[in-house]
């Protein structure tokens, strides 16, 4: 073959085997099966059995082993070579090192175990914009002929092509790691705010002996009401919120006052009826992710005929979220034993309710409610919020009730 | 071994595999029919590559037999034919084989 047709062969190759690498170097596999597959071709292109490619890892200062092909002695181990700044500053860009220009070199010299695992004969540095990315040690061709003229020169295609690759990957992680970041930052900050808002329960709950647990009570009733009326999941978010946090106002309020036994007086029913207006004050205070917190607790004692407080609203002029925690945190108070008398038997408090719908508690959600005590009843709910609070009281008589209501 | 088909992916890399097991197991020469195999890039040729170099760590010898002209040609144009054995068919290298065991003995 004449040397004219033999070079035309080498630079069809040549081509060929760059549009290969092309197609491997941006691939949509993952980074490690794309680089393997690329460090395939450029063995392939040069009759090369050993390669390696590293990535630089310029926070610990040294090149990592990636993915290679052919190294003797292939323990598992993580392989890194250590190396200076000063180093990479006298690496020529995206340009093949032979051993013997590498040969005085420090970083050489220190890693020289591995550059001869790797059988190295070509050390070519990759950088990008002009960062340091990485590097591939190429070895020794089949039958030792050392690398032509022509092929260093499409060394330096492959390097810039090699290192866009790396640099591009290494800004995605960088942008998939800052994201995971925020997410965990994000989901702690969501952890501590949680936190912060089940302390307050405790704290307004440890303040009136007699209903310990009566916010988590509330809230976890308000959610299962809201879910059997089909509210959306971030609203009922708000409203759990809402339902552990509507007393909070009692915190300022004469503990006397909150456990008095006897009847209160008109200061004392003036003073404990602030609660809601106090709790809206605080909470207004906080961006809430939620909508609507403080509308929901500062109006959780008003009634559909006007005669709630604090401001006396209507019907019409009450949000579905309000109606909810008003015949909640009613059914709780009813249910729960307080300081003027014991808690109500079942029956009485589900007749209360009924005796009270269309007055103080809207017929919808009242409707709603019974639904949700119905199905826990019958088994129907996979956990149920109503029932695990009422195990001591006599259900037969709620039965009763639902089947010869008009619910 | 006989591959087939497609040789341009790391799917190969089982060729390559397969053929150090073989070794490993005392093989003295691999024979690669090419008949069904209609195209190899340059993985291809990175596969074939390690296999020669597998086969002289363990002094053995790889044969190609059924080489199309156009993959005859690249693997003569990378050098790969310097270390390997081509012959048009199996038939032919199997007669090689055979001879080669006679002048032994």
């Amino acid at each position: 073959m004449s040397s004219k047709k033999l070079d035309l062969k080498r630079l069809m190759f040549s081509m060929t085997s760059l549009v290969d690498l092309g197609q491997e170097a941006t691939s949509s596999k993952d980074l490690f099966a794309k680089m393997k597959a690329a460090l395939y071709v450029i063995t392939g292109m040069f009759s090369v059995p050993t390669a390696a490619l590293f990535v630089y890892q310029p926070q610990r200062k040294r090149l990592l082993l990636f993915v290679e092909k052919g190294r003797r002695d292939r323990e598992r181990r993580e392989i890194g070579l250590p190396l200076q700044t000063k180093h990479i500053k006298q690496f020529r860009m995206n340009d093949p090192h032979t051993v013997r220009d590498m040969a005085a070199s420090s970083f050489f010299v220190r890693n020289k175990e591995v550059f001869s695992s790797l059988q190295t004969a070509i050390f070519l540095p990759l950088f990008a914009k002009g960062d340091f990315v990485g590097a591939i040690a190429l070895g020794r061709k089949l039958g030792g002929a050392s690398f032509r003229q022509g092929e260093k020169d499409v060394l330096r295609v492959i390097a810039h092509q090699m290192a866009i690759t790396l640099h591009n990957a290494r800004l995605f992680l960088e942008v998939a790691r800052r994201a995971a970041e925020n997410k965990k930052l994000y989901s702690s900050m969501q952890q501590i705010y949680q936190d912060t808002i089940q302390a307050f329960a405790t704290a307004i709950d440890a303040k009136d002996e007699y209903t310990k647990e009566h916010s988590y009570r509330v809230a976890s009733y308000a959610v299962a009401v809201a879910r059997e009326l089909g509210w959306k999941k971030k609203d009922i978010e708000g409203l759990y919120i809402a339902g552990l946090l509507h007393d909070i106002g009692k915190i300022i309020i004469d503990v006397k006052v909150i456990n008095k036994g006897a009847t209160l007086s008109y200061p004392e029913m003036t003073e404990i009826r602030k609660h809601p207006q106090i709790s809206h004050d605080i909470l207004s205070k906080i961006k809430f992710p939620w909508k609507n917190i403080e509308n929901f607790v500062l109006h959780h004692h008003e009634r559909l005929d006007g005669k709630g407080y604090p401001n006396a609203l209507k019907d019409a002029e009450l949000s579905d979220g309000v109606k909810i925690l008003a015949l909640v945190d009613a059914f709780d108070a009813m249910t729960s034993d307080r300081p003027y008398r014991e808690k109500l038997p079942i029956g009485e408090a589900l007749q209360e309710v009924i005796r009270c719908r269309g007055t103080q508690f809207d017929a919808k959600i009242t409707s709603s409610f019974f639904n949700v005590l119905r199905k826990e009843l019958n088994g129907e709910v996979k956990e149920p919020h109503f029932l695990p609070h009422l195990q001591n009281m006599d259900m037969s008589k709620f039965k009763a009730l639902s089947s010869s209501s008009t619910m | 071994m006989m591959p087939k088909g497609y040789i341009n992916d790391m799917g190969a890399v089982s060729l390559e595999q397969t053929s150090e097991q073989l070794l490993g197991d005392g093989a003295k020469t691999l024979i690669v029919n090419f008949a069904d195999v209609q195209y190899i890039n340059t993985i291809g040729i990175s596969i074939f590559t390690g296999m020669v170099q597998k086969t002289q760590e363990h002094n053995s010898v790889l044969y190609f037999t059924n080489l199309k002209k156009i993959h005859r040609d690249v693997f003569e144009l990378v050098g790969l034919t310097k270390y390997i054995k081509v012959f048009n068919d199996e038939e032919d290298a199997l007669q090689s084989l055979k001879r080669k065991e006679i002048d032994v003995k």
